[in-house]
C-alpha cells in the first residue's frame, strides 16, 4: 500500500511537471520571440508573459498538492 | 499536523484559538503600519527620504495598474487595495527566509497555509463583484450572460474557479517551496539549500507579483465594457 501510494505521488508531480515544463518552453519561447522581434512591447509581453506562466505553472502545483496530500496519507 | 499546518495555538482570545500564523501576521501589519506611519507622519510639499520614496511608489503603482486595466478611475480606486495585497503577500513570503522557517514549529510563513490564501482570494471575489456593480449597475449580470446564455454554467463555474486557483497557486508555490527546502536541509544540511534559498527570494516575489496582477485583471474583466 505505502509503495503504490509512493508511486502515485512520484507520478502526479512528475506527469504535472512533464506538461507544465513543455508549455512553459513554448510559452516562453513565444515571448522572447516577440520580444526580440518588436523590442517595445517587451514590457506588455513581459506582463502578459508571466500571467501566462501563473497559469500554466498552477496546474503543476495541483500535481504537487496531490503529491503532498498522497505523502501525507502514507 | 493537518496538511502543511503545525498545530501550535500560542494562547486563546476568548473562544478564538490564536496559533502563531496569525500572531505572524500582525507582526507584519504592524511593520507595515510603522512604516508608512512613519512616512507620511508630516508629510511636506517637497517630499524628502522616505515620503519622497512612498510618493514615487504610489505614482508607479497607479501608472502600472491604470496600464493594465484601462479604465483610470477604477484604477485608481483599487491600486490600494491591490498594492496592499502585494506588501501583504510579499512581507509573509519573504517571512519564510528567516532561519528555521519550515522547519521548526512556530516559524512558517503565513502564505504557506491554505486559510490565510483563501481570505486573500475571498477579498478578491468581493471586490470583483462590488466594482463590476458599482461600474455597470444591474447591467452586471449580463456578464454571466455573454458571450450567449448558454454559456451561464460555465461562467458560473468560473467564479468558483478563479478564487480556487489564486489560493492554491499562492499556497501551493509557498508550501512546496518550504517544504523543498525543509528536505534539502534534511538531506544535506550545507551549502545547498542555500541555492533553492536564493531561487526563493525571486519566486517569492513574483508570486506576489501574479496574485496582484491576476486580482487587478480579474478587476478588469468585470468592469470592462466589452462582455
Amino acid at each position: 500500500m505505502g509503495g503504490s501510494i509512493a508511486l502515485g505521488a512520484g507520478l502526479a508531480v512528475s506527469i504535472a511537471g512533464l506538461g507544465g515544463g513543455v508549455g512553459m518552453g513554448v510559452a516562453g519561447g513565444k515571448a522572447i520571440e516577440a520580444i526580440a522581434r518588436q523590442p517595445e512591447v517587451g514590457g506588455d509581453v513581459r506582463t502578459l508573459m508571466f500571467i501566462t506562466f501563473a497559469f500554466i505553472e498552477t496546474l503543476t502545483i495541483y500535481g504537487l498538492l496531490i503529491a503532498f496530500m498522497l505523502v501525507g496519507k502514507m | 499536523m493537518i496538511f502543511g499546518m503545525w498545530d501550535s495555538v500560542l494562547f486563546h482570545l476568548g473562544p478564538i484559538p490564536v496559533d502563531h500564523l496569525v500572531v505572524t501576521q500582525w507582526c507584519i501589519v504592524v511593520i507595515l503600519a510603522l512604516v508608512a506611519y512613519s512616512a507620511t507622519r508630516d508629510m511636506q510639499l517637497v517630499p524628502r527620504g522616505l515620503q519622497n520614496a512612498f510618493e514615487a511608489a504610489v505614482v508607479w503603482t497607479y501608472d502600472f495598474f491604470t496600464q493594465l486595466m484601462d479604465k483610470e478611475h477604477i484604477a485608481k480606486k483599487y491600486a490600494p487595495l491591490l498594492s496592499t495585497f502585494f506588501l501583504f503577500i510579499l512581507f509573509s513570503n519573504y517571512s519564510g527566509l528567516i532561519p528555521g522557517a519550515a522547519h521548526i514549529p512556530g516559524f512558517q510563513p503565513p502564505t504557506s497555509n491554505w486559510n490565510v490564501t483563501i481570505v486573500l482570494a475571498v477579498i478578491t471575489v468581493f471586490a470583483v463583484h462590488i466594482a463590476g456593480f458599482q461600474e455597470h449597475g444591474l447591467g452586471y449580470m449580463n456578464h454571466f450572460l455573454s458571450p450567449n446564455p448558454a454559456m451561464l454554467p460555465l461562467n458560473l463555474l468560473e467564479e468558483i474557479t478563479h478564487p480556487l486557483s489564486l489560493t492554491l497557486r499562492l499556497f501551493g508555490n509557498i508550501f512546496g517551496e518550504e517544504m523543498i527546502i525543509a528536505y534539502m536541509l534534511f538531506l544535506v544540511p550545507f551549502l545547498v539549500p542555500f541555492a533553492l534559498m536564493a531561487l526563493s527570494v525571486l519566486l517569492a516575489f513574483i508570486q506576489a507579483i501574479v496574485f496582484t496582477i491576476l486580482s487587478a485583471s480579474y478587476i478588469a474583466t468585470a468592469t470592462g465594457d466589452d462582455h
